[in-house]
């Protein structure tokens, strides 16, 4: 099944375009990596996927439901959440646990069922000791990792990271692209991740989107290769 | 002190505006929206001006100009994303400058500025407790309905739209009930300190909660105290009621962020003590087992 796809994408900033001619398709239970120098506009790419920025041409596509009809939950890692530097006066578990507030669950109070999706997601991760801990009082590796966890607590059937394992230790990004490679096996989860650590996350990925720079008007351009050789290039 | 109607009324008043104004600052301070509690009186200031020189009643006038004050600062401030208090003090400039003409135009109303500027127990009639009431029920249904997208909003608003969240709609609403709050408990604080009523208690309560749900709880705590404690000082006093919670308000902020750094302090000397009595007990037992405690020679 098609989750997203984008074809002739154009987008930029200012008058120029950062990125341009992009055709891109994820299919469900595909692991994506996107790679590329630092200002290849990786981010802008997650961006325009998930509709939180408009193309300037071009069209971007993604499922609304999933095959059995039901709504295509998509859970979302950004690379800097600016809440985390004020000190946001909330409880590791209580924030985890917001991952379960969709739109379906907002006049409800918090289930068991959503309590034990929140707790099952940090047991996850490897957190569950720092339940109670404040998050403004943890590492940046482990802010990262309560993140991935509230995304894994909406039961997400798109994962999209970007730069998921910034501030992990070699350990800790090895457990995530183990369990990531595991819930792409067995729960047919799509993942798309943003990340510099190609060689680390190699034996569990799919497919890699390699964002390049164009010889003629230095934008960049998009070409895919297949890892596992489930997949065949797009571009 | 309480058999006095006006006195009863400020009471009731005060409370209800207390506990919404404690939730909105909450979120209004994880925003990063202090000072639009602030801009958005100086805006309501115009209204009030505007409402006595046409003879209609301030309050409501006042509270008009708040509401429309909040949908425009919301759309300056998506249009400034990147400096989000340009558009407060864009729109702050706005409404003082229109309240101090409009003012200069109207001779005679001074005296009852007065009020509006530092607040009055005196002030509060039955337009404003009607006010306030209606205020206060409409912002605790919003707070309580919409409660989850609204933590979900504040923490960031990029994931919460991924979420499927309708953020412009919810931070639409959101700054419509802060110019509703506003505009309701200038009365009683007036306009110049009607920030402290808000932006103080949350302050505290972030300072001290150990999670979300407890901030605002805590923080509604602190405000309902607070301007019981400012209204029967300013009774016994004779003080303005604006200026008396404000500073009652100020003072509880001191002394808990005080108090805090004492347990804190405390904390870290405890915990200091009980490794040293427990190295010391652990050295007295090595030494009554007759194992050295001098490292291994590795030769």
């Amino acid at each position: 099944m098609l989750i997203a796809s984008m074809k002739n994408v154009v987008f930029g900033y200012g008058d120029s375009p950062s990125l341009e001619n992009v055709d891109i398709e994820i299919h469900s239970g595909e692991f994506v990596a996107v790679s590329g120098p630092n200002g290849a506009s990786k981010t802008t790419l997650l961006k325009l996927a998930l509709g939180l920025l408009q193309p300037w041409s071009g069209t971007v596509d993604r499922a609304s439901r999933r095959g059995d009809g039901k709504k295509l939950v998509v859970g979302y890692v950004p690379q800097q959440i600016a809440a985390f530097n004020s000190g946001f006066p909330s409880q590791v578990l209580e924030f985890v646990r917001s991952g379960t507030y969709t739109s379906g669950s907002w006049f409800r109070s918090v289930s068991r069922q959503d309590r034990e999706l929140a707790e099952q997601a940090l047991k996850q991760v490897g957190l569950w000791e720092l339940r109670n801990r404040k998050i403004g009082e943890l590492s940046g590796g482990q802010k990262q990792r309560i993140c991935l966890a509230r995304a894994l607590a909406q039961q997400p059937d798109l994962l999209v990271l970007d730069e998921p394992t910034n501030g992990m230790d070699a350990a800790s990004r090895e457990r995530l692209y183990s369990l990531l490679g595991e819930m792409v096996k067995e729960r047919q989860l799509t993942v798309v991740m943003v990340t510099h650590g190609l060689s680390e996350a190699s034996p569990y990925l799919d497919r890699i989107i390699e964002l390049e720079k164009k010889e003629t008007g230095g934008w960049k351009c998009c070409t895919t290769t297949s890892c596992n050789g489930h997949f065949s290039p797009v571009v | 002190m309480l058999h006095y109607d006006f006195m009863q009324r400020a009471f009731f008043a005060g409370g209800l505006i207390a506990l919404v104004a404690s939730v909105l600052g909450v979120y209004l301070m994880l925003r990063r929206q202090a000072l639009m509690a602030d801009m958005l009186s100086h805006v309501s200031l115009a209204g009030v001006a505007a409402g006595a020189l046409l003879k209609f009643n301030p309050s409501l006038s006042g509270f008009g100009v708040a509401l429309l004050g909040a949908v425009v600062v919301e759309y300056v401030r998506r249009s400034y994303k990147t400096y989000s208090e340009v558009s407060i003090a864009i729109i702050m400039i706005g409404g003082l400058s229109t309240a101090v003409v409009l003012m200069s135009m109207n001779s005679g109303i001074s005296r009852s500025f007065s009020s509006y500027l530092f607040g009055s127990v005196v002030a509060v009639q039955n337009t404003e407790i009607y006010l306030v009431a209606a205020v206060a029920c409409i912002g605790a249904l919003f707070f309580y309905v919409l409660r989850k997208p609204l933590y979900l909003i504040t923490f960031d608003e990029e994931t919460a739209r991924t979420n499927g969240v309708p953020v412009n709609l919810i931070s639409l609403l959101f700054s419509l009930v802060t110019g509703m709050i506003v505009a309701a408990a200038m009365p009683i604080v007036g306009v110049l300190l009607v920030s402290s009523l808000i932006v103080l208690p949350a302050a505290l309560a972030i300072r001290l909660a150990p999670g979300f749900t407890a901030a605002l709880w805590l923080a509604m705590l602190i405000g309902l105290t607070g301007v019981f404690s400012g209204l029967t000082a300013s009774y016994e006093f004779s003080t303005p009621p604006g200026g008396t919670i404000a500073l009652t308000l100020l003072l509880f902020l001191v002394a808990g962020i005080g108090v805090k750094k004492l347990v804190i302090k405390w904390r870290k000397q405890h915990s200091k003590l009980r490794r040293k009595v427990g190295a010391s007990g652990q050295n007295k037992l090595l030494e009554h087992a007759g194992i050295s405690q001098e490292p291994p020679v590795i030769h």
